[in-house]
This record gives structure tokens, C-alpha cells and sequence, in this order.
């Protein structure tokens, strides 16, 4: 990573210096919970404060929707607590290597990125502790058939990507209740899917 | 008897009356004890002994006849008194040679026997019946065989036309009812047997799960009633045994059942929900951590939220989403409205 002065990617200085506030109360109360919404960050390595959040052994949730995120540190994925991680409304092109090792992450939220299958690490379907995982508005065009590995699925969305075809793995997922389709190039559906549609709550349409 | 004659008379006494002897008379000894002749007699019958011969039983004297009539066993097949051996098996007394097979006639009393439906068998009989006759069950009334469905009754298989419906006095078949007990009767008063149409009139309850008659605890749940051991989760089947269990659509589940297939976990913290449960897009929240999907600021019942992937985006956030987003999302929303 570059050491250059952190400039040109800060838009509001002033969110960013609150940026740094709340992480060091939650290092210093041991908060369970860290909320970087809309704080303009653009680089998590640029800011001491924030790359010290591997070191955050008791965080829990993690918020850092709508930032101008574009890559996230590879030690994030050892935070040995993260249950919800919510990196929407970024600007993810990639996710680090090893980024699946989360121990025990129940909800990640990557809606709104500029993701696809090329970019997910190897590992990204070994995170078997998932039970939401938010993957609308990105660039999908194929979900890998690994998808079938998160046994403890409970909603899958995939709203908005250019899917042409998703994978029969879906209707294995034993405890799929929430499946969002809409907004892709799919004409037909794997039959594996249409048999457990009844008990799983899907939205379809507009395709 | 040299005894005798060496006593003097005067010290003498009949064991029987206390009375002494006469000198000259006829004394009865028997083991040291003396009588009169006409006191050594049965206790019974109280006449002489045939042949002098005596039984002798707790202290008294009996002649054959009376003790025998008094405590010799009667043998189950003959009716004669059993002297010597006595077999005791199947409830009675036999001689050796009465006790046999009641298939093949052979003696069983050192061959050892099984107990069949009733009847005495030998092992080789036993065995055959068993095998080639396992439908075929043998009234415990007649000993004859029964075709078809038998009915059941104490523990015993029987024709159903030997008995009669206590309530109108129809001739029974096997699907007469045995009923144990009922609330307000003794037990006695009630070990009977009904044909279905009065038993259906009796207003027993039947068991959803099993449909025969609860005649014990009874469970009412679902608007049904249920033998305890029959009302399970629909899951695990495991009883609940009076633990809580959770209903719906009809259905019965224990708590870890039912918060596994109906998500009434909190979508936050994936617990149990405790207190209060909030209830929105087919997901559900701990009051406390109903917020928004993207700030994470708590959500009060009466805020106004916007659907964004079926979970709640609170006013603020939705403003700050990019504007095609927000126009993308309303379009959808629209169109969920139309349909």
C-alpha cells in the first residue's frame, strides 16, 4: 500500500477524524460494535486508526456502508467475533485474499459494489457460519456452484446482476427461505430451484 | 408291652379324652402316646382306621379317605387324588402321567413344557405351532382357533362372539373396545367391553395422533386430544411431556424446532427471541434491535422504513442512496404493489 499523505480520496475531514473517534472508544470500552457509516472513507490502510481494526478482539459488527471503500485489509477476515459485516454502497472491485476465513460471520452485506465471480477469493464459499448474504446490486454474470457449500443460508440476494443462469446447488440449501433473483438475464431456472420455491420466499420477477 | 406293664394304671391317660384306663382294658399306644380304643379314631370322621392306618397332619390323625378328601391335590385331568409325586403346573395339580402335551400327548412332567396361548405344550410342539401358525391365534375361552382378527381383551386373544356389548347386549367382534377406566366410574365398574357404536356414544376421547381411545392422561392441543406420548413435535417427534410447544399451520413444535424452521430468531443477534418480538418482511427482531439495514439506528414500532432486501432502511439512509438506485427500488416496489 502507498504511504502517500492521505488527500485527494478524503472528501470530509471532519467524518473522517469522527471516523477515528469511534474507533478508539470502541477499542477503549471494549465496544461490541463499530459504526462507520457515511464517514467518506476511501482506504482503510490510509488511516492508522482504522487499520488497527484487527486488533478489535471483541467487535461483532462491523458498518461500513456507504464509504467510497475500494479494497478491504486482509486482516479483517481474523477478527475472531465479526458476526455482521456490512460493506455496501462501496466501491469493492476485488476482496482480499483468504477474505473467507471469518470464523464465525452470520451476515455480510456487499450490496452495492462492483464485484463479480472472478473477483471472490478461493475460500469465499467456506464461510459455512453464513446465514444472509447480500451480494445485489454488483456484476455477477455466473454464481459459482461452491454456493451450494453455505449449508446455514437463510437468504440469498442477488438482485440486479447480469446472472444468466444460477446454479442447481441452490435448491440444496436446506435452509434457504429468502431468495432475491429480480433484475437479471435469467430465462429458465434449475428445476432443483422450482421444487422448493413454495417454501422459499423469492422475488423473480421483472426479468 | 413291657412299657405298659411296668406303669402303674393310675398314672395313665388317654391322649384324646385325659380320661384314665380301666384295668384289663384295651389300650391303643402309638409313639408313646396311650388311648382308648374308642378314642383312636379319625378326626375327622371320628371312626375306627381301616386296616389301622392313619394319616397324620399338624398333630391330627385322619383316616386315608378324610385326608385325602381334606388335603390331598386333585389331579387337573383325572380327578383322582394325587398321591406321591404331584406335578403342580398350569394353575393345577396333575399326576406325572396326567401332565402331557396337549398336542402330541407326550408326558412333560421331567420333559419340562411352554405355555402356548393357554395350553401346555412341549418344547418340539411349541416350536411347530409358533412356526406355522403365527396368524392363527388359539380363543382363550374355547382353545379353538381363530379366524381372522382376533379380539383382544386381558392380555388374551379370544373369538369376539363369546362376549356381549355391556351397554346393549350386541354380539362382539374385534373391534369391540375394552374400556380401563372413566372419569366418575370405579375401575371395577368399568373393565368391560363395548361394541364401537356405544363406545363412540361413551365419549372417550380418541388420540389425533394414534386414533385409538385416551384412557389415560390426556393432552388437548390443536383442538385435538392426544395420548401424552403421542403428542410430538412434528419435527423431532419427540413427546414434549407438558414442556411448551409452538403451533403452526396446524402443527405442534418444541421451541428448537420451531425457531429453526420459522426464523423466529432475531435476525440481529440470532437468538431466541425473549421479550417482545417485532415482526416485518417475513423476518422477525428483538424490539431492541430493530434498526435500520444500513446506519444501524434503532427503529422504533412507529418509525416509517423503507423495504430495501426485505429489511428496513430508515428515512435518512434511503435519501442518501444513490438516485437510480432509489428509482430502481421504487419501480420494484410498485410492481410487488401491482401484483
Amino acid at each position: 500500500m502507498s504511504h502517500h499523505p492521505p488527500v485527494s480520496c478524503i472528501p470530509n475531514t471532519t467524518k473522517m477524524s469522527k471516523a477515528k473517534k469511534v474507533i478508539e472508544e470502541a477499542r477503549e470500552i471494549n465496544n461490541p460494535e463499530i459504526d462507520l457509516v457515511d464517514k467518506g472513507i476511501s482506504n482503510l490502510e490510509e488511516i492508522p486508526a482504522l487499520s488497527a481494526l484487527a486488533n478489535l478482539m471483541n467487535l461483532e459488527i462491523l458498518n461500513l456502508a456507504n464509504n467510497h471503500v475500494e479494497e478491504l485489509p486482509v486482516s479483517l477476515s481474523s477478527l475472531p467475533k465479526l458476526r455482521i459485516l456490512n460493506v455496501s454502497l462501496n466501491r469493492l472491485y476485488t476482496l482480499p485474499r483468504g477474505f473467507g476465513a471469518f470464523p464465525v460471520l452470520e451476515i455480510l452485506d456487499l450490496t452495492y459494489n462492483n464485484l463479480n465471480e472472478k473477483t471472490l477469493p478461493g475460500n469465499f464459499f467456506m464461510m459455512e457460519s453464513l446465514r444472509a448474504l447480500y451480494l445485489g446490486d454488483n456484476d455477477f454474470e455466473l454464481l459459482p456452484a461452491e454456493i451450494g457449500n453455505l449449508k446455514n443460508l437463510q437468504i440469498l440476494s442477488l438482485r440486479e446482476n447480469d446472472l444468466i443462469e444460477v446454479p442447481r446447488e441452490l435448491g440444496s440449501l436446506p435452509r434457504l427461505r429468502e431468495l432475491h433473483l429480480q433484475g437479471n438475464r435469467l430465462v429458465v431456472l434449475p428445476p432443483e430451484i422450482v421444487s422448493c420455491i413454495n417454501s422459499v420466499s423469492s422475488t423473480l420477477s421483472r426479468h | 408291652m413291657p412299657g405298659i406293664a411296668t406303669m402303674s394304671l393310675e398314672n395313665m391317660y388317654c391322649t384324646r379324652c385325659g380320661d384314665g384306663f380301666e384295668a384289663n382294658e384295651k389300650i391303643v399306644n402309638s409313639n408313646g402316646e396311650l388311648w382308648h380304643t374308642n378314642c383312636f379314631v379319625c378326626a375327622q370322621c371320628f371312626r375306627m382306621f381301616p386296616d389301622g392306618v392313619f394319616y397324620e397332619f399338624e398333630g391330627r390323625k385322619y383316616c386315608e379317605q378324610d385326608f385325602q378328601v381334606l388335603f390331598a391335590p386333585c389331579c387337573g385331568k383325572c380327578g383322582e387324588f394325587v398321591i406321591g409325586r404331584v406335578i403342580k403346573a398350569m394353575n393345577a395339580n396333575w399326576h406325572p402321567a396326567c401332565f402331557r402335551c396337549e398336542e402330541c400327548s407326550s408326558e412333560l412332567a421331567d420333559a419340562g413344557f411352554i405355555k402356548h396361548a393357554g395350553r401346555a405344550l412341549c418344547h418340539a410342539c411349541n416350536a411347530r405351532i409358533k412356526a406355522d401358525g403365527l396368524q392363527n391365534y388359539m380363543c382363550h375361552k374355547c382353545h379353538g382357533v381363530i379366524d381372522g382378527e382376533p379380539l383382544r381383551y386381558r392380555g388374551e386373544v379370544w373369538h369376539g362372539y363369546h362376549f356381549t356389548c355391556a351397554t346393549c347386549g350386541v354380539e362382539l367382534d374385534h373391534t369391540a373396545r375394552e374400556v380401563k377406566n372413566r372419569p366418575g366410574y370405579a375401575a371395577t365398574d368399568v373393565n368391560n367391553l363395548f361394541c364401537l357404536r356405544c363406545h363412540d356414544k361413551m365419549g372417550i376421547p380418541i388420540c389425533g395422533a394414534c386414533r385409538r381411545p385416551i384412557e389415560e392422561r390426556i393432552v388437548t392441543a390443536l383442538g385435538k386430544h392426544w395420548h401424552v406420548e403421542h403428542f410430538v413435535c412434528a419435527k423431532c417427534e419427540k413427546p414434549f411431556h407438558g414442556h411448551r410447544h409452538y403451533e403452526k399451520k396446524g402443527l405442534a413444535y418444541c421451541e428448537q424446532h420451531y425457531h429453526q424452521l420459522f426464523g423466529n430468531l432475531c435476525y440481529v443477534c440470532n437468538q431466541v427471541i425473549a421479550g417482545d418480538v417485532f415482526t416485518a418482511l417475513n423476518k422477525a427482531w428483538c424490539v431492541h434491535h430493530f434498526a435500520c439495514a444500513l446506519c444501524d439506528a434503532p427503529l422504533s414500532t412507529r418509525s416509517k422504513f423503507y423495504e430495501y432486501d426485505e429489511r428496513p432502511a430508515c428515512r435518512r439512509c434511503y435519501e442518501k442512496l444513490p438516485s437510480e438506485l432509489r428509482r430502481r427500488l421504487r419501480r420494484a416496489h410498485h410492481y410487488t404493489l401491482r401484483r
